[in-house]
């Protein structure tokens, strides 16, 4: 939780730029905070037979059964060190009139921050939007509505 | 006897008795004859008358003693000048066998002597040969005690010489002895004074170690206390730990709270987000509940690392003071230990202090003893060396007396005796069986006489040309061949014993000298052998070792 983020973002309010920071392995993930419905502490996932490495597993949420992906396998992030407290972001993937909740777990969910869209260099044309810096550390977003088209 | 009318006359003049008794008869009968005629004429009257009777008697007996003397008196006389050349004929034959034997007597050679007396008168013959006899007994004593002094003077001076060599020894050895006794007494005078040191030393020793003693009791004694110290240092280390690790519990519930309030934020954050315009007063909070939960987490994290070092801390307080309990352990040991053996320095400084103060004073009489031994040993040493010149004057008078007795020896020898002691004899007894050995034999014959004898070192026979023909030395004294061909290249004629004996034809004594055969004195003893014409065919000589003759 970088202090330099707080305060650029408490200079610069919320707004569409704003996203959550999270870390996956080695990189750190920007995901749209608009499509960002809850961070939760690591649930208890399930894991299911057969299921894509991605896949962690079923998770339980507001009573409903919740697929947990691998953020840093998404986003084929080198594995970093164990988590301190590891946790799980619920978001809304896909496009806007089929989206559904899935949960991504991340080693840790770092701050809100702004990351202006024209500054993003094009990514890998996956889960990748693309690259940014974000007070000089770079930042790789991800692409949620890309992670619902394909699920 | 006038050797001068001798000379003169040419003839022997009569023996004086017969001279002595012829003037007398003469001068009596003239007297008895011109008493007659003067008593004749007394009583003759001139012219007057007839002649008295006195005077008939008178002539009567001039008468009667002019025909005594015709008839009787010169009878004799002109018979006794008739017997007197005969008598001068034996009276000079009895001479020269007398002075032949008075001649041999004077040269010492008694047994020609007495052969020559046994053809004297009986009367002579037997005074003689007493007087010959009696000379032989005083020569045959004199030889006999010359040997024996000088035999026992030899044995005085070995003995002499082996005391004064003892006594020199002696005197050495009591020098060094009195050497080693001074350095004895020196030694034992460091010794006490060491001794004497070292039982001051023992003494501090021991006071030293009553110190060093109560000490090392007191070191126990703050040593204990040190490791009660270090006790209740660890429990109470060890109830900090305790403590940390509650306050490690705290601060994980304070991180996790931290972190469930940072969760909390973001979820307000999205919430705000979703709010739209309305949520963005919330959203300001959120950070600045974000914010909090930042530096909750930053503090918890500060406080954990100071906990860590605290905890660090601790656990090095720990081991340090199970180290310093380990330490205080051997150090407590030790010092017990130190404190066993100190008590032992103590107990072993006090006997070392007493046993040196008896080493003292035993050293300090022994000094004393030592001293007085010197003493002595220099008393003794004086007396040894006075002793020991004594024995070297002894030794001295001793060697005198052996030559002297050697001397008289020699001079007994000089005499020729019918005794299996005179060496003339012996080697005169040698020559006559040389003689009748011949030449062919000569040497042979001449060994064997000589090996008969131990004290003969060798025998020659030198003939009429002065070289010697045969010789042979004693094996038992050693190999003499080289001085025996050396022998036969010398001309003897100019040596004095065989001018001697060739000049005189009887047995000569020359004085001692070194012997060529081994140095030792030797004399030697030559004889002459004679043909039986008398003819003159040599002489043989024999080397007489001194020292083994007398020791014969």
């Amino acid at each position: 939780m970088p202090e330099a983020g707080a305060e650029s973002h408490r200079r610069r309010g919320l707004s569409a730029g704003s996203h959550l920071l999270v870390q996956a392995g080695e990189y750190v993930c920007a995901l749209p905070l608009r499509s960002v419905r809850r961070v939760l502490r690591a649930l208890t996932v399930h894991p299911l037979p057969g299921a894509t490495d991605e896949l962690k597993g079923l998770a339980e949420f507001g009573g409903e059964p919740l697929p947990v992906l691998e953020l840093a396998r998404l986003v084929n992030a080198p594995a970093g060190g164990k988590a301190a407290y590891p946790v799980t972001i619920v978001v809304w993937v896909g496009p806007q009139d089929r989206r559904e909740l899935v949960g991504l777990a991340a080693d840790a969910a770092l701050e809100v921050a702004e990351v202006h869209l024209h500054s993003v260099v094009a990514g890998d044309g996956g889960f990748i939007l693309g690259e940014a810096l974000v007070d000089g550390a770079l930042v790789r977003v991800v692409n949620l509505e890309a992670l619902g088209g394909e699920g | 006897m006038d050797p001068e009318s001798t000379a003169r006359t040419g003839e022997r003049p009569l023996p004086e008795w017969a001279t002595r008794f012829t003037d007398n008869a003469l001068v009596g009968w003239v007297v008895i004859v011109g008493l007659t005629v003067f008593g004749f004429l007394l009583f003759l009257p001139g012219s007057s008358g007839a002649p008295p009777w006195p005077a008939w008697v008178f002539a009567a007996i001039a008468v009667a003693g002019i025909a005594l003397y015709g008839t009787q008196v010169y009878p004799f006389f002109r018979q006794l000048e008739r017997r007197l050349p005969e008598s001068q004929t034996q009276w000079r034959l009895l001479e020269g066998k007398l002075i032949g034997a008075f001649e041999e007597l004077g040269a010492g050679d008694l047994v020609r002597s007495n052969q020559q007396a046994k053809a004297l008168p009986d009367r002579l013959s037997r005074a003689l040969l007493a007087a010959s006899d009696a000379l032989s007994a005083l020569a045959t004593e004199i030889q006999n005690s010359s040997i024996e002094v000088a035999s026992s003077a030899d044995e005085v001076n070995q003995i002499a010489s082996d005391l004064a060599s003892g006594s020199s020894q002696q005197a050495a050895s009591v020098v060094e002895i009195t050497a080693a006794m001074e350095e004895l007494a020196r030694t034992a005078s460091q010794i006490a004074e060491n001794a004497t040191r070292q039982a001051g030393l023992a003494a501090r020793a021991e006071a030293n170690g009553d110190a060093g003693a109560l000490a090392v009791d007191e070191a126990v004694a703050g040593v204990e206390e040190v490791q009660k110290r270090i006790t209740a240092i660890s429990q109470r280390a060890d109830a900090l730990g305790t403590r940390s690790k509650e306050i490690y519990r705290v601060l994980e519930l304070i991180t996790e709270i931290a972190q469930e309030t940072h969760i909390l934020s973001l979820n307000a954050a999205i919430e705000a987000v979703a709010a739209g315009a309305d949520g963005r007063r919330f959203s300001v909070v959120a950070e600045e509940v974000r914010h909090l939960a930042h530096r909750s987490q930053e503090s918890v994290d500060s406080v954990r690392g100071l906990l860590d070092e605290f905890s660090s801390s601790i656990r090095a307080t720990i081991v340090a003071t199970e180290e310093g309990m380990k330490e205080a352990g051997r150090v407590l040991e030790r010092s017990r230990a130190a404190s066993t053996a100190i008590t032992e320095l103590r107990l072993a400084s006090g006997d070392t202090s007493r046993v040196s103060q008896q080493i003292s004073l035993a050293t300090q009489q022994q000094n004393a003893a030592s001293d007085e031994v010197v003493m002595t040993l220099r008393e003794v040493s004086l007396v040894v060396q006075r002793m020991t010149g004594g024995l070297k004057n002894l030794s001295t008078t001793a060697d005198r007396l052996n030559h002297l007795g050697l001397t008289i020896q020699l001079l007994a020898q000089s005499f020729h005796l019918d005794s299996p002691r005179s060496l003339k004899n012996l080697v005169e007894e040698m020559a006559k069986k040389l003689q009748k050995a011949g030449s062919a034999e000569l040497e042979t014959q001449l060994d064997e006489l000589v090996q008969g004898y131990p004290f003969l070192q060798m025998g020659y026979f030198v003939d009429t040309t002065g070289y010697t023909v045969a010789l042979a030395y004693n094996r038992s004294v050693g190999d003499g061949s080289k001085i025996a061909l050396n022998l036969r290249e010398i001309d003897m004629t100019k040596r004095p014993w065989y001018r001697s004996v060739s000049r005189e034809k009887r047995s000569a004594l020359t004085p001692p000298y070194d012997s060529l055969f081994n140095g030792e004195k030797v004399f030697t003893v030559a004889s002459p052998i004679l043909g039986r014409d008398g003819q003159f065919l040599g002489v043989v000589g024999v080397d007489i070792n001194v020292t083994g003759w007398t020791r014969i």
